[in-house]
């Protein structure tokens, strides 16, 4: 009697798998602090470990008038930054950004943010529900 | 008859030496360009510091430079590049006096001498932020060779395309090299060296 529980969850487990669902984690946030009106940068690191592609395809946070997608690229040693528009995020992997590529932008923050603060990002993806990732300032020497 | 002779080989001399010159003249730049262009990158000039005084390049003398063009509303890259050099520096395990870093920026509308100065704080190491009239900074791109382009934001505000290498300077601010953000911190830490040495 208690088997068929399991197997009926195995079962379960075993067709989300084939439907290609996605199982997305975001971690490691981070930004460095600012000044003024200045804008900032989140970088994180997103995992999806379910069977299924998924997208980032935004971002939203009570502390700025808006959280941008931003990638930046150096080309013939200039550096530009432009919107990213969605990030691929395939089944089994992770994408991690890093200082000097992709990036939450920040702009219009309430606030300059000062290493020691944090506060929420909720991000939105294609297939997977909104997460909310927790965000730590650091001191500007980042990570 | 003799005269004329005389003559149309006198001409004939006066236009092989002017043939020689021009060769002279054309074949010079082509064998040192290279230095030129070397020699030609930095050279002195006077900005505004973050106190609002003129900051002349003469102070940068006596210690190698490290001199960053970017902007305050720059997120991203600016203060990966700064905090680079700051922690660069410290791995010299030289002290905050072996190379001064130094931060010019290529947005003088938005980042006045409080601006830049708040900025260049931001780093808990000494950074030297300069900013100027725009047609100072201008002055010191083309001194330079430092590519900036205002691009709209669609909040209705900018950001600026800008050479993202840092300029490093000898104590005497002769321009020796550039460290590009590809560069691994080995190889940049090389070339810092090498200018202390």
């Amino acid at each position: 009697m208690i088997r068929f529980p399991a197997i009926l969850a195995l079962l379960l487990l075993a067709s989300c798998g084939q439907q290609g669902s996605s199982e997305i984690r975001p971690s490691k946030a981070w930004a460095r602090p600012t000044i003024g009106q200045a804008p900032g940068a989140v970088y994180l690191t997103i995992e999806n470990k379910g069977g299924g592609d998924d997208r980032l395809t935004g971002a939203a946070t009570d502390n700025a008038a808006m959280a941008m997608i931003h990638q930046n690229e150096v080309v013939n040693g200039v550096a530009r930054m432009r919107m990213a528009g969605e990030i691929n995020i395939p089944a089994h992997d992770r994408i991690e950004m890093r200082p000097g590529g992709t990036h939450i932008m920040l702009q219009g923050l309430r606030a300059p943010l000062k290493a020691g603060d944090d506060f929420d990002l909720v991000l939105r993806f294609r297939n997977s529900k909104d997460q909310t990732v927790n965000v730590t300032v650091l001191k500007p020497e980042g990570q | 008859m003799i005269h004329q002779r005389l003559r149309i080989v006198l001409w004939a001399l006066v236009g092989l030496a002017a043939l020689g010159g021009i060769l002279i003249v054309l074949q010079r730049p082509s064998a040192s360009t290279n230095e030129a262009a070397m020699a030609t990158i930095g050279g002195p000039f006077t900005l505004t510091g973050t106190d609002g005084k003129p900051f002349a390049s003469s102070r940068l003398n006596g210690k190698p430079a490290a001199i960053f063009f970017g902007f305050t509303n720059c997120p991203d890259v600016c203060p990966t590049t700064l905090a680079r050099l700051v922690k660069l520096r410290k791995q010299l395990g030289q002290g905050d006096d072996a190379l001064s870093i130094v931060f010019v920026t290529v947005d003088p509308e938005r980042d006045g001498p409080a601006e830049v100065g708040s900025y260049a704080g931001l780093f808990n190491a000494p950074v030297i932020g300069l900013t100027g009239s725009t047609a100072d900074i201008e002055r010191v791109k083309k001194q330079f060779g430092v590519f900036s382009q205002k691009v709209d934001q669609p909040d209705g505000s900018y950001s600026v395309d800008h050479t993202a290498s840092v300029f490093l300077m000898d104590r005497n601010g002769t321009f020796v090299a550039t460290l590009s953000p590809e560069e691994v911190d080995a190889v940049a830490l090389a070339k810092i060296r090498r200018l202390l040495a």
